[in-house]
Order: C-alpha cells, then sequence, then structure tokens
C-alpha cells in the first residue's frame, strides 16, 4: 500500500459526500420536526376547549370564550389564557359547523381583502398598519380605547365589524384603512378570525404587551 | 432568557431536549459533524490508495 | 440589439433578461409609490393603496429575479454543456405563455384589487399571501411552464458534458420547483398557513437560492476571470454544504412566534447563526480569486459584469449574513418581528444578494449578444452601480434607524398596542428615517435609469476590444 501525501481537504469528492450527507441529514431532520410540529398546530377541538385542554391553535369554538393574555412563570412569558364563557355577537353558544364557517369565512376575507399587504399576523406581512395578533385584546378596541365611542357600539365585536365596513369613517391617525368592500357577514368572519388568532400561543410575542413605560425594575418587580 | 429551562405545552423528543441550555444544539451539531469524520478518513484512504 | 448568438437558448435568455428588466424598473416604481405614501398617507387613498402598490411591488421582485434566474439558465447551459438545449423550441413558446399569464396576473393586482371572502379570489384574483400572492390559476401556470424549463435544463445535462456547476444547478433547480408547491394551498388555520409558506420563502432566499448565486459565481468567476473550474468547483461544493448545512434548520427562525413549539427558537437561532459564515467564504472566495488572477495577468473580460459579481459577493454578506445576524436571535427578535428592522434586512438582502448578481448577468448577455471580447466600464456603467448601490444601501440605514425607533418605542416601551404603533410611526427617527428612505429610492431609481441606458447602448460602444 502506498503512502502518499495527500489531501483531502482540497479533494472534490470529500466536500461533495460532505455537502450531500449535510443536505441529506438536515433535510430528513426538517421533515421530522415538521410531522411533529404539524401534530402540534393541528387545530384543537370543541371537546379540548369543554374539558380546559390547552392547545396551541384553539378550535374554532373558542369565540365563545373570554380570551386573556397573561404571564406564565413556569414557561417565562406571556401566554394566551381561555377564560369562560363570553358572549360573541349576541351568543355565546355558536356550534363547532358554525363557528367553523365563521373562521373560515374571516380567514378567506383576511386573504381576499389583502389585509397582509398593510398589517402583520403574527408578526408577518406588511409594516404599514398594526400588528393584528393581539387585535382582539387591544386597548384601543376596549372600554377605554376609542373606537367603541366613535361607532357607537355597546360591544367590541360591533364596533371592529362596523370599523371594516367604514374604516375611513374612523381613523384615529392620518394613515388611514381604505374600504375595502367589506359586507357585514365578511366583517363579522373576520371579527371571529381576529378572536381566534388572539387565542393562538405565540410563545409570548409580543411581549409585555399593553404594559407602557416601565423600566426594567419595575418589569422585574411585576 | 434562552438559559433557563423550560416547559412546552407538548412533550417531545425534542422538546426534552430544548429543556436544557444548548442541549439540543449541541446535540445536533455533533450528530452532522461525526459522520463528516468518518467521510473524512475514508477519503483520505482512498486517495492514497490511489496510484 | 445586434445579435450574434449562436446558441437559441441564449436567444432566449436575452428574452427572459429583457422582461426581467422592466420587471426591475416596475419594482422601483412601485416602491416609490409606496414609500411617498408612508410620508404622504392621502395620496392616491382609495384609487391605488399601499397594499396594492406594496403587492406589485413584492410580486415584481420576485418575478423578475426568477425571470432572470431562468435566463441565467439559459445562458449558461450551452456554454457549460456544450450542446444546444433540448427543447428549446418549446422554452421559447413557455416564455410567452408565462409573460402572458404575469401580464394578466398585475393587470389584476391594479385593476380589480381585491374581491369577495372566497374561493374565487383566490383562484382568480390574488391569494393575499405576501410574496406568493399570485391567483391560484397562475399557480399551476407557472408550475406548468417550470416544468417545462426542467425538461429543458434536465434534458440537456444529461445528453452534454457534466460539469460541477451543472450537477449544482440541477439538484438545486430541482429543490427550488418543488418548494412552491408547499405555498399552493389553503388551510383557515393560520399558523399552519404561515408554517408552510416560510417553506416556500426561506427555503427559497436562504437556501436554494443563494446556492443558485453559488453556482452563479462559479461560472462567473471561469468566464470573467479565467478562474479554474477545479478550484472555483471545490468551492462550490463548500458552499453548498454550508448553504444548505445552515439554511435548511435555519427555516426554524420562522418558527418562533408563530404558534409552533419552542423547540424551533433554539434549532432555528443556531442554525440560522451560521447562515452568514458560507456568504464569508463567497466573499473571501471571490475577492482572493480576483485579486490571483488578475495579478497573474488574466484580463477581466467583463469589467461591469466583475464589479456587479463582486457586490454581489459583499452585499450578500452585509444584506442578508449581517443585517440577518442582527435580528436571528429569539431574544432580539420577539422586540423586532415585523417592523421597519425587518424592511431594511430585506431591501439589502434581495439587493445585495440577488439583484446585483442578476444584472451581472445582463452584462454578461451584452457581452455576448454583441460579440464583444472584453466589456469596458463606462461612465454610465459606473453610475449605474454606485448610485443603485448607494440607493439602496441608504434605503437600508434609514430603515434600520427608522426600525430601530419603532422596537424602542412601540415594542420596549410601550407594549406593543395600537396605539404604541401609531405613537412610534410619528416619532421624529422614524418620520425622518422614511423620508430619507424615500429620497434613497429617488437615486435608486435614477441608477436604474443609467442601467437602462447603459444596457441598451453599450453594445454599440466602440471603447470595447471586440
Amino acid at each position: 500500500m502506498s503512502k502518499r501525501t495527500v489531501s483531502v481537504w482540497t479533494d472534490v469528492r470529500f466536500w461533495q459526500r460532505s455537502a450531500a450527507w449535510v443536505t441529506g441529514f438536515s433535510a430528513a431532520l426538517l421533515i421530522w420536526l415538521t410531522f411533529d410540529t404539524m401534530g402540534q398546530i393541528q387545530m384543537g377541538t370543541d371537546a379540548d376547549l369543554k374539558a380546559g385542554i390547552t392547545k396551541r391553535v384553539p378550535a374554532a369554538t373558542v369565540i365563545n370564550y373570554n380570551i386573556d393574555y397573561k404571564m406564565d412563570d413556569h414557561r417565562g412569558h406571556e401566554v394566551p389564557v381561555i377564560g369562560g364563557k363570553e358572549k360573541f355577537f349576541g351568543r355565546d353558544d355558536w356550534s363547532p359547523e358554525e363557528a367553523q364557517a365563521l373562521l373560515d369565512l374571516g380567514k378567506l376575507g383576511s386573504q381576499a381583502k389583502n389585509c397582509m399587504n398593510c398589517h402583520t399576523l403574527l408578526g408577518n406581512g406588511a409594516y404599514y398598519a398594526p400588528d393584528l395578533t393581539k387585535a382582539w385584546l387591544d386597548p384601543a378596541w376596549g372600554p377605554n380605547g376609542p373606537y367603541l365611542g366613535m361607532t357607537g357600539k355597546d360591544t367590541k365585536e360591533e364596533a371592529m365589524a362596523e370599523f371594516l365596513q367604514h374604516p375611513s369613517q374612523y381613523p384615529t391617525h392620518s394613515r388611514m384603512m381604505p374600504d375595502l368592500g367589506i359586507t357585514a357577514e365578511e366583517a363579522k368572519g373576520l371579527v371571529a378570525f381576529l378572536k381566534h388568532m388572539s387565542s393562538i400561543d405565540t410563545n409570548g410575542f409580543p411581549r409585555n404587551f399593553g404594559k407602557k413605560d416601565l423600566t426594567l425594575r419595575e418589569k422585574k418587580a411585576n | 432568557m434562552l438559559f433557563e429551562p423550560f416547559t412546552d405545552i407538548v412533550p417531545s423528543f425534542f422538546g426534552t431536549l430544548n429543556q436544557y441550555p444548548l442541549l439540543l444544539t449541541i446535540f445536533l451539531h455533533t450528530v452532522i459533524v461525526i459522520p463528516m469524520f468518518w467521510i473524512y478518513s475514508q477519503e483520505k484512504e482512498r486517495l492514497e490508495n490511489e496510484a | 440589439m445586434a445579435n450574434n448568438l449562436k446558441w437559441e437558448s441564449q436567444k432566449l435568455a436575452t428574452w427572459y433578461f429583457t422582461v426581467a428588466a422592466v420587471l426591475f424598473g416596475a419594482q422601483l416604481l412601485m416602491g416609490l409609490i409606496a414609500a411617498t405614501q408612508f410620508l404622504y398617507p392621502a395620496f392616491l387613498f382609495e384609487l391605488f393603496d399601499f397594499s396594492v402598490a406594496r403587492m406589485v411591488h413584492i410580486n415584481a421582485l420576485v418575478v423578475w429575479m426568477l425571470y432572470a434566474m431562468i435566463g441565467s439558465v439559459y445562458w449558461l447551459l450551452p456554454e457549460e454543456t456544450g450542446i444546444e438545449t433540448v427543447g428549446v423550441g418549446i422554452g421559447k413558446l413557455l416564455f410567452w405563455i408565462l409573460t402572458a399569464a404575469v401580464t394578466v396576473v398585475v393587470l389584476v393586482y391594479i385593476l380589480v384589487q381585491v374581491g369577495p371572502a372566497d374561493q374565487s379570489t383566490i383562484w382568480l384574483i390574488h391569494e393575499g399571501r405576501e410574496y406568493i400572492e399570485a391567483p391560484r390559476w397562475a399557480d399551476i401556470g407557472i408550475v406548468v411552464v417550470v416544468l417545462g424549463f426542467l425538461g429543458n435544463v434536465f434534458l440537456t445535462a444529461i445528453k452534454g458534458e457534466r460539469t460541477g456547476i451543472m450537477t449544482v444547478i440541477l439538484a438545486d433547480l430541482i429543490a427550488l420547483a418543488g418548494l412552491y408547491l408547499a405555498g399552493m394551498g389553503y388551510t383557515d388555520n393560520i399558523s399552519m398557513d404561515q408554517f408552510w409558506w416560510w417553506w416556500v420563502i426561506h427555503l427559497w432566499v436562504e437556501a436554494t437560492w443563494e446556492v443558485f448565486v453559488g453556482s452563479l459565481a462559479a461560472y462567473g468567476l471561469i468566464r470573467l476571470i479565467g478562474a479554474s473550474r477545479q478550484t472555483v468547483e471545490m468551492w462550490l461544493w463548500i458552499e453548498v454544504a454550508m448553504l444548505f448545512g445552515s439554511g435548511i434548520l435555519g427555516l426554524g427562525h420562522h418558527y418562533f412566534w408563530i404558534g409552533t413549539p419552542e423547540y424551533w427558537w433554539e434549532i432555528g437561532a443556531l442554525f440560522s447563526s451560521l447562515e452568514p459564515l458560507p456568504l464569508v467564504a463567497m466573499f473571501v472566495h471571490v475577492t482572493y480569486d480576483w485579486g490571483r488572477e488578475t495579478g497573474q495577468g488574466h484580463e477581466v473580460s467583463n469589467s461591469p459584469a466583475l464589479a456587479w459579481f463582486f457586490t454581489n459577493a459583499f452585499g450578500n454578506f452585509l444584506g442578508a449574513g449581517i443585517w440577518g445576524f442582527f435580528h436571528t436571535l429569539p431574544q432580539v427578535n420577539i422586540y423586532t418581528h415585523g417592523t421597519q428592522f425587518t424592511s431594511a434586512h430585506g431591501h439589502l438582502a434581495f439587493y445585495g444578494a440577488y439583484a446585483t448578481i442578476l444584472i451581472g448577468m445582463f452584462y454578461i448577455a451584452v457581452q455576448g449578444t454583441n460579440n464583444i471580447k472584453q466589456l469596458k466600464a463606462t461612465f454610465d456603467s459606473k453610475m449605474a452601480i454606485f448610485l443603485i448601490t448607494l440607493g439602496v444601501f441608504g434605503m437600508t440605514i434609514a430603515l434600520t434607524v427608522a426600525g430601530y425607533g419603532q422596537v424602542l418605542v412601540e415594542r420596549a416601551q410601550m407594549g406593543a398596542t395600537w396605539e404604541a404603533f401609531f405613537i412610534s410611526q410619528d416619532t421624529l427617527w422614524f418620520v425622518q428615517g422614511l423620508g430619507w428612505r424615500l429620497a434613497m429610492g429617488v437615486v435608486t431609481l435614477v441608477g436604474f435609469v443609467y442601467l437602462i441606458k447603459d444596457l441598451l447602448s453599450t453594445g454599440k460602444n466602440p471603447i470595447h476590444v471586440r
């Protein structure tokens, strides 16, 4: 056996095989992780909600419940908290089929009206308009915010639906939302979509939601 | 923040490895790099034995 | 333009390059409209809203780059394999079909804009998902055309001479094309929607497209400065290993906050932190080869092209590598996710990694079409590269400042609410940042005008060596 001095580092075959191995392994691992993740982000069922089983993406019937967003010390960040029954457009007994239909209409609406090209959903999209991930929980739509009064509605969902149908009538900033021809039914679906999205576990994004002007010391004390 | 143990919602193999600081990373990088040593020595042998 | 091309495949390439350049111009115009609307929101309000301008801006971007990439393959295919592209006649027909489809899609975007909340909108108008807004009918058309293109490439590669560059391109194109399918679906689960969406976008721009650039750079170094094929191809395999090794699992850095499990924090952060390394390698390699070859007396056969290739090596590292790294760790990203910071990275990355090298290919095509032995830089070519690079880099800095201000006020201080968003949008840093962005966008457009002027006229310029 002749042992001449060789340089493996400059040998094409070594790098070809390394490239093939690294790519193949990474791709295989990605596929395994995808299966695992798919299982975890499948939408939950109505039964899960009734039994209090936490799912990363709850069922559509989460619109029947109160949703909050609170710090979880165990996980180290804020998490959505699904509470007791709460009326949504006057009902807290939306059946799984009805809720699914509303959610579907809303999701299609969010695509058909191109929301993502002004807003961000789960932080992804365009940066012209606010992030909609926790819009359902946003103080602007709550009792102390401007929209209830401006739209003359009693509930958050009605205010949102009214706004969506005539956005440029309710400006809060010079950067206005245009009229996109959203119908009353579509508006309801969109609000259901927003309420559902706020119940998704985003690993704590956005952080310190709603907490203003806190210094580091104050945050730690909280 | 990444240097504290977490508990994710659903236990899984990767979630478990993810519990300890950098364990998941070190595990994966090791698994990827070790076979490259084997490829290296195979190629070295092949090159040395080529006339 | 005088046509001295002996390969039909290269003629087809010039058609693709021409449409690409036109779409690039459209991208810039749309960008200027959108940038203006940030500062003057009443501009074209309810006539041509931001969402429409932005949609056309990013679709023109993606389509011009895909056109230029397809054109680049048709250009280098006969040179690498030594034979005419198999089925080039079909390739030409597919070009016309694709271009007609793109035209219809863009006109619908501009004139129809939105539709009712049902599947008909998704099929006929747009899908409303960033970058891949193309309506389903067009998706299917694209799949068919790309299959035809892949057929051209594959049949030619197996018939002609097989080089390392061709092997990489072939494997890469199959992955690139296949990934598009991941975006062709509808689900009412927004987390699932975004999970698959990122398979297309990330595994395109941070994996398959980067490998494609590596292949083009390899081809370019051989063509432009006479680098040795063996060296260049060895580097290409190293780059492929590093790009896919970091990029495939680096996909996880888009799975921090969309509802997916927490283990993606670590996998995404630590693999994607490695993504700049292959870009360093490409930068070092290109610079070193340039120095060595020209030092050994090799003439540069196309100076503007080489300048664009060099800008690519540097811009790729800076825009994709550095700016990307800034916000790839979840500790940072939780505050910067979905802000102008992201936009800053996006602008410099797309420019530095892709626009630059594809413009370099335009110059290679101009050289070949006019049978020029040595294409020299002209005043126009220098103005073009200088102004476009200055413009984009300036936009990036401006957006970084605006983004930094936004993150500080909206996310860190004010609790990421609706109110926080609008307050941050009105802060001085933000508004001035967007003002500078618009100004630098105009600079970019002026540079683009010089580029087109040069590309159209330099073929006739007597200063070149023929």
